[in-house]
């Protein structure tokens, strides 16, 4: 498999999360499929010239959020659990509104301006879509 | 035979402006070590001593399970060599060298050979002394890659080459990484490669040892937290920080055995803790090698 | 040794530096042709010249087999190979002899059929010949025992010329010993008591020589 992962050195976060959030992606867009075998850890890390004990790491948090599986001597596969992809994505939308939040108090915005700013937001991209 | 590829135990050597002390390190079978320090931190001399090129006066050494420097010739058959100031033969072709080492390895494999030469762009029939220096080190590089040693030991496999050769070169070291009884043992400047591809760090400075272990692990030792200090509070000295620089109200601290605890015991204290940051590998470098010569002075 | 790399390590050199070994072989060659034009002046100056090339060959090539190695770095690649560093001395010491005494001999051949065939010189110069043309090698042997365990430019060429300036003050005491001299414009060649002593002191110095260098690489500790 060629590179399946785009990693980035400059990228502030450590490797393990970024290959992490990638696997996530994949998951949440519909390109690794539920049930899906994914790569060995020392493919992977082959693949990505990561070193083996990093992707190995970014597993086992995968398996520890339930995101896939590991079957000793069988290799590992995405999660069955149906709803994974949607799952992930409502994570990701939970993580850009916490996000959202914290730079609107450090700018001293309050929820209640927040929400109007929200519609306001939706809008625009309603807006853009149609045109 | 164990299945550690290299294991120095207190490795000594005395030179008369320097010297090493108590050098210890294991690198497990299958996995890679990267080596970091200053220039004239002791890392090619320790190399040295691994390959028997260089008898340590104190200590022990073991690669692929045989004594150095006694051993040599039978470990040196399963070890590939490459050091940045290693030369090849000028006046000859890089096919010549290539018969030359096939020669000498029986375990040469030619197809192997072949798709490095296209993937470094270069070419059997050119003499090496008009090569760049690129294509130099990817020539000796290609000389140790083609016998897949069982370990390769590389002293600044990366250094003076450009972005794209440097890539190349990581991406084969990677392919090594497929099979699980080979190992890599390789110093380098370039934190970056290093972070990105070793499992293991050791940190060398001024001939001592100052840290080897699990590269995640030691990763995740290391924060550095961004506060803010109203006044009147003062912050106290944590275990763990290893350094805390203030200016006005803004304070910096650099921790190099972080637990969660560590935030709250700032908060505790009355300052206000605004992020955690990870460091990167070049970060913890220069926090270790200062925070290790500030001890040694003290 | 079954598995040593000696073998390929000797074959190196003699790839590395076979225009050298032609050159000097060449030069020899020729010396030799310009001796039997015939005449005292083609004598001289071709027996010089013939000397020359021995000598040149003697002082540059334990120089340029040894120190480049050291010089063009190309050492740690050596070392590299599976190889201790007194295997790596015997190759280096065999090449170099072999690229040395090849040469020589084949000159000495040459030399030794032109007086026996053409009469250029009378027979019983023959152990005299012999014993000027060991003189090189002495010195050759010291030159290369210099170079290998020194690894210094300095001290080899420091070698290169107390031998250069020993050959005339040997050449000097020789002919001046009357029992060496005895016979040597006779027509027969005459292997008497001093010729041999003498024969059997140069290959002695030689073989001290080797000796000492195998004794003194096998002590070192750091190789590079």
């Amino acid at each position: 498999m060629a590179e399946p992962l785009t990693l980035s050195q400059s990228d502030k976060r450590p490797m393990y999360l970024q290959i992490m959030e990638q696997v996530k992606q994949r998951i949440a867009v519909g390109d690794w499929k539920e049930g899906q075998p994914v790569p060995s850890i020392r493919q992977l890390a082959v693949d990505t010239a990561v070193s083996v004990i990093t992707v190995k790491r970014a597993y086992l948090e995968l398996e520890r959020e339930g995101i896939i599986v590991t079957q000793p001597g069988r290799g590992s596969h995405v999660s069955t659990t149906p709803g994974l992809g949607a799952r992930l994505r409502e994570q990701e939308l939970q993580q850009h509104l916490e996000n959202a939040m914290r730079v609107a108090a450090q700018l001293g915005i309050r929820p209640k301006e927040m929400e109007r700013r929200l519609r306001e937001a939706g809008d625009r991209v309603a807006e853009r879509e149609t045109v | 035979m164990n299945d550690l590829a290299i294991e120095l135990t207190g490795i000594c050597k005395k030179y008369r402006y320097f010297s090493l002390d108590k050098i210890s390190l294991k690198l497990p079978q299958g996995e890679i070590m990267g080596l970091i320090g200053a220039n004239g931190a002791g890392k090619s001399t320790t190399i040295r001593i691994l390959m028997g090129l260089i008898h340590q006066d104190d200590g022990e050494a073991r690669v692929l399970g045989y004594p150095m420097p006694a051993e040599q010739v039978a470990a040196k058959r399963d070890i590939g060599f490459a050091s940045e100031d290693m030369r090849l033969y000028d006046s000859m072709t890089l096919g010549w060298h290539t018969s030359f080492i096939q020669s000498i390895y029986p375990n040469w494999d030619a197809a192997y050979a072949q798709v490095l030469l296209k993937r470094f762009g270069l070419r059997a029939d050119q003499k090496i002394k008009g090569l760049s220096h690129g294509q130099r080190v990817k020539s000796t590089l290609l000389l140790v890659l083609a016998r897949k040693p069982k370990l390769l030991v590389l002293d600044e496999p990366t250094t003076g080459l450009d972005p794209v050769a440097r890539h190349e070169i990581l991406r084969e070291l990677a392919n090594v990484m497929a099979d699980e009884g080979r190992s890599i043992l390789f110093s380098s400047h370039n934190t970056q490669d290093v972070e990105q591809i070793s499992d293991r760090i050791t940190f060398i400075d001024r001939g001592r040892i100052i840290d080897s272990m699990d590269k995640e692990l030691y990763l995740d030792r290391w924060r550095r937290l961004r506060l803010e200090v109203p006044s009147g509070v003062h912050l106290p000295a944590l275990p763990g920080v290893i350094d805390v620089r203030q200016q006005g109200r803004l304070a910096v601290a650099t921790a190099n055995a972080f637990v969660p605890g560590l935030a709250n015991a700032y908060e505790t204290s009355g300052a206000r803790v605004q992020c955690i940051e990870n460091m990167t590998l070049e970060e913890i470098f220069v926090a270790n090698v200062e925070h290790s010569r500030e001890e040694v002075e003290a | 040794m079954t598995d040593s790399v000696i073998p390929q390590l000797i074959r190196k050199d003699l790839r590395l530096h076979r225009l050298q070994m032609v050159v000097s072989f060449g030069a020899g060659v020729l010396a030799l042709a310009v001796m039997q034009r015939g005449g005292e002046v083609s004598l001289v100056l071709g027996s010089t010249w013939y000397f020359v090339a021995i000598i040149v060959l003697a002082c540059l090539l334990p120089i340029s087999m040894v120190q480049n190695e050291r010089k063009k770095q190309t050492l740690a690649f050596v070392m590299s190979l599976p190889v201790s560093y007194i295997q790596y001395t015997t190759a280096k010491m065999v090449s170099t002899v072999l690229m040395f005494l090849a040469p020589w001999l084949m000159l000495l051949i040459c030399a030794l059929t032109l007086i026996t065939t053409r009469n250029t010189l009378p027979h019983g110069a023959i152990p005299m010949i012999l014993i000027m043309a060991l003189l090189p090698v002495v010195g050759f042997s010291l030159i290369l025992a210099a170079a290998l365990v020194s690894e210094s430019e300095g001290w080899a060429i420091a070698a290169t010329v107390i031998c250069n300036s020993t050959y005339g003050i040997a050449w000097y005491l020789i002919t001046k010993t009357p029992s060496l001299t005895a016979n040597w414009t006779g027509h027969v060649a005459i292997w008497d008591q001093a010729v041999l002593r003498l024969l059997s002191a140069e290959v002695g110095l030689v073989a001290l020589m080797i000796g000492l260098t195998f004794l003194l690489q096998s002590r070192k500790r750091d190789f590079i």
